[in-house]
């Protein structure tokens, strides 16, 4: 993984750190959903991120870890009627809570832009790509007819899309995954937004499309110095293109840490469990993913660290108190009782 | 061109469709009890002549027989008589069927205008009283019988504040009615330019197309609402959610996807209609083509039933083809 992590390069950690104002800045973030005739469920919790411009941050977690929620709270389109509980979300120095519903849909797709898994599903089964895209550019914009169209031929280019004036007419249902998925991505990048984020959203392509789009959305990303939140449960692809990593699992932060750093010295036991899962070393995987699938049915533990249960090096202290996230190397930063060391 | 072929491949069928309805249903129509030779002739007819116009009328041949008989009739564009009207029954219907389906037409885009906008709020606004009241209403249409509805109408709107017409037929017997070219009045009467004839046959229609168009309204409400519900919970609402698009967009996107649906309870309502407007025509003596039918089965005059029966199921055939085209128009994935 170390390897693979050193060969490809955005922009250098030490000049992000530099850069004085976040983009996006997420405090102490507590997020619930209610649950019929129990109390409500935290899904996510004490969540602190900051990004910078031009940031791509690989975000890695299991299913039911709290990546979408984490994706749509920023959007303040919480799935499942969640509320926000507690903290602060600030885009651009400004508190997302301060902004009224119609200021915070001027904002979706044309400051902050979403790309999703299974495009066919989510693009409309009744208009064409152009229609689509040029809704965007109409409604966030205000441009008019003929620019539109020209916009969304540009667009179509950049994402790769073969013979643009005739895939403007095409139906979402007469694409195949990977065009889908670009035309979701012009989407994104229709008015140049700030900050884009991903969610899961090459998951369901092919593997050598995958490593296409991929790569497109990395070159456009770096091109225009957007950030990027990249939401995947592939812990590998961060390795790709990512300038820093987070692991978050059960709604917490676990592990985040600079690329190189993270690959290189991963301290958290579930970040291990996650990287010894590409492992082709047999002793390592068998120690870490040993009994991992009966350890996950026993859920995360309510009290103390939420990985104890699944945890093979869990101690006793780990299911009595709840873990800090420490800096234990220089903005390198782990939610452990009990870090693994080199 | 593909579009002409599947029309084509659609027409094939209309023939052998149309023969088995009538199968079924001179069948079933022969099951009824009643002689119509005894009915005719009245208590004090003789055997004598009741055979004899038992054989006139060709009853006196096994029922296959008689099928064949009246199916080579039909084909030859003859229906029979009806032997209460003494007419033709291609000449009644061609009467009867233009009214009722001037009623119903009218009654069914009353109830459209009334249920996709309850609908569609309901859905929008899932909790508030507008909510309330589309659902209040949705059930109150379902549960309320229409000719009931139709008499308390005409009690208060003609009986108490008598600003209704009597309900006694489709336009005052003192006013000379247009020249029949399609049969609807309404139609008619504005190509004769005959404004007297076209605003009083317009009186005449308000309290049945009302009373039509309350009751059908519940179900294009409850379709409505449920598959506006669905659609803006659908993927593709969210997304636009997140893409930022105005409210009223995504309210539309939902809309236009809820279309096929709501296209299909219309089209199930009218072909439903056509028949089961009988109540609200007879209260109204609207003498349209259900009353006509129901007219034949109580008197076992054969011919008006089938005949009735021929022509609904012809009205179904063509609109549900409509609809097809409809959902050709409307989303591309059928295409």
């Amino acid at each position: 993984m170390g390897a693979t992590a050193a060969v490809m390069r955005g922009t250098p950690a030490h000049e992000l750190e530099r850069a004085a104002t976040p983009l996006l800045s997420i405090e102490d973030l507590w997020v619930a959903i209610p649950r019929y005739k129990l109390e409500s469920q935290q899904v996510l919790r004490r969540i602190d991120l900051e990004m910078a411009p031009g940031e791509v941050l690989g975000l890695v977690g299991e299913s039911g870890s709290g990546k979408t929620m984490l994706a749509r709270s920023i959007m303040r389109l919480i799935p499942a009627s969640g509320w926000i509980e507690r903290g602060r979300i600030r885009f651009g120095g400004q508190d997302l809570a301060a902004l009224n519903e119609e200021e915070l849909r001027k904002l979706r797709g044309r400051d902050i832009a979403m790309i999703i898994s299974n495009p066919r599903g989510e693009l409309d089964p009744l208009q064409t790509v152009g229609q689509q895209i040029g809704n965007i550019l109409r409604y966030h914009m205000r441009m008019d007819r003929t620019a539109i169209r020209a916009r969304v031929l540009d667009l179509l280019r950049q994402v790769s899309i073969p013979d643009p004036e005739r895939r403007l007419n095409a139906y979402p249902h007469e694409l195949s995954g990977g065009m889908a998925q670009r035309v979701v991505m012009a989407i994104a990048l229709a008015c140049s937004p700030k900050f884009i984020i991903s969610d899961d959203a090459t998951s369901g392509l092919d593997v050598t499309v995958q490593a296409q789009v991929l790569e497109l959305m990395r070159k456009l990303v770096v091109e225009r110095g957007t950030s990027l939140l990249f939401i995947t449960r592939d812990i590998g692809i961060t390795a790709h293109f990512c300038d820093r990593v987070a692991v978050i699992y059960a709604g917490e932060i676990v592990e985040l840490a600079a690329r190189d750093e993270f690959f290189e010295n991963p301290q958290h036991p579930y970040t291990l469990l996650l990287l010894a899962a590409f492992s082709h070393n047999e002793r390592l995987r068998r120690y870490w993913l040993g009994e991992d699938e009966t350890r996950k049915e026993m859920g995360p533990s309510p009290t103390g660290c939420p990985f104890a249960n699944r945890c093979v090096r869990v101690q006793p202290r780990c299911r009595s108190e709840h873990p800090s996230l420490r800096e234990l190397a220089s903005r390198h930063f782990v939610r452990c009782h009990f870090p693994v060391e080199r | 061109m593909a579009l002409l072929a599947y029309i084509g491949r659609r027409l094939l069928f209309v023939g052998p469709q149309l023969v088995g309805i009538l199968l079924v249903s001179f069948f079933l129509v022969k099951l009824i009890p009643g002689d119509p030779a005894v009915l005719m002739l009245g208590p004090f007819a003789t055997p004598d002549a009741l055979a004899r116009l038992r054989t006139e009328l060709g009853l006196d041949g096994t029922l296959i027989e008689q099928f064949l008989i009246y199916l080579w009739n039909v084909l030859q564009g003859d229906l029979g008589t009806s032997w209460q009207t003494t007419l033709p029954v291609t000449i009644d219907l061609a009467q009867r069927f233009p009214a009722t389906l001037e009623l119903v037409t009218l009654g069914l885009l009353l109830a459209l205008l009334i249920g996709i906008p309850l609908g569609v709020a309901g859905a929008f606004f899932k909790r508030g009283l507008l909510r309330k009241a589309a659902d209040y209403y949705g059930l109150l249409a379902g549960a309320l019988p229409d000719f009931w509805l139709a008499l308390v109408l005409i009690f208060v709107f003609y009986t108490m504040l008598g600003i209704a017409p009597a309900p006694l037929g489709r336009i005052d017997f003192a006013i000379l009615p247009p020249e029949p070219v399609t049969g609807a009045l309404l139609i008619d009467s504005l190509i004769a330019g005959n404004w007297a004839a076209f605003w009083n046959a317009a009186g005449h229609l308000v309290l049945p197309v009302v009373t039509l168009g309350l009751i059908n309204a519940g179900p294009i409400l409850k379709m409505t609402q449920s598959t506006m519900e669905r659609m803006l919970e659908a993927d593709f609402s969210r997304y636009a959610e997140m893409c930022g698009l105005p409210r009223h967009v995504v309210l539309r996107k939902a809309l236009r996807n809820s279309l096929p649906s709501i296209v299909t309870i219309v089209s199930v309502l009218y072909g439903f209609l056509i028949g089961g407007a009988v109540l609200v025509e007879i209260v109204f003596s609207w003498g349209g083509a259900g009353q006509y039918a129901v007219q034949g089965v109580l008197n076992a005059d054969l011919n008006p039933v089938l005949g009735f029966v021929l022509y609904s199921a012809v009205l179904s055939l063509v609109i549900y083809l409509i609809v097809d085209l409809i959902y050709f128009a409307i989303d591309p994935r059928t295409r």
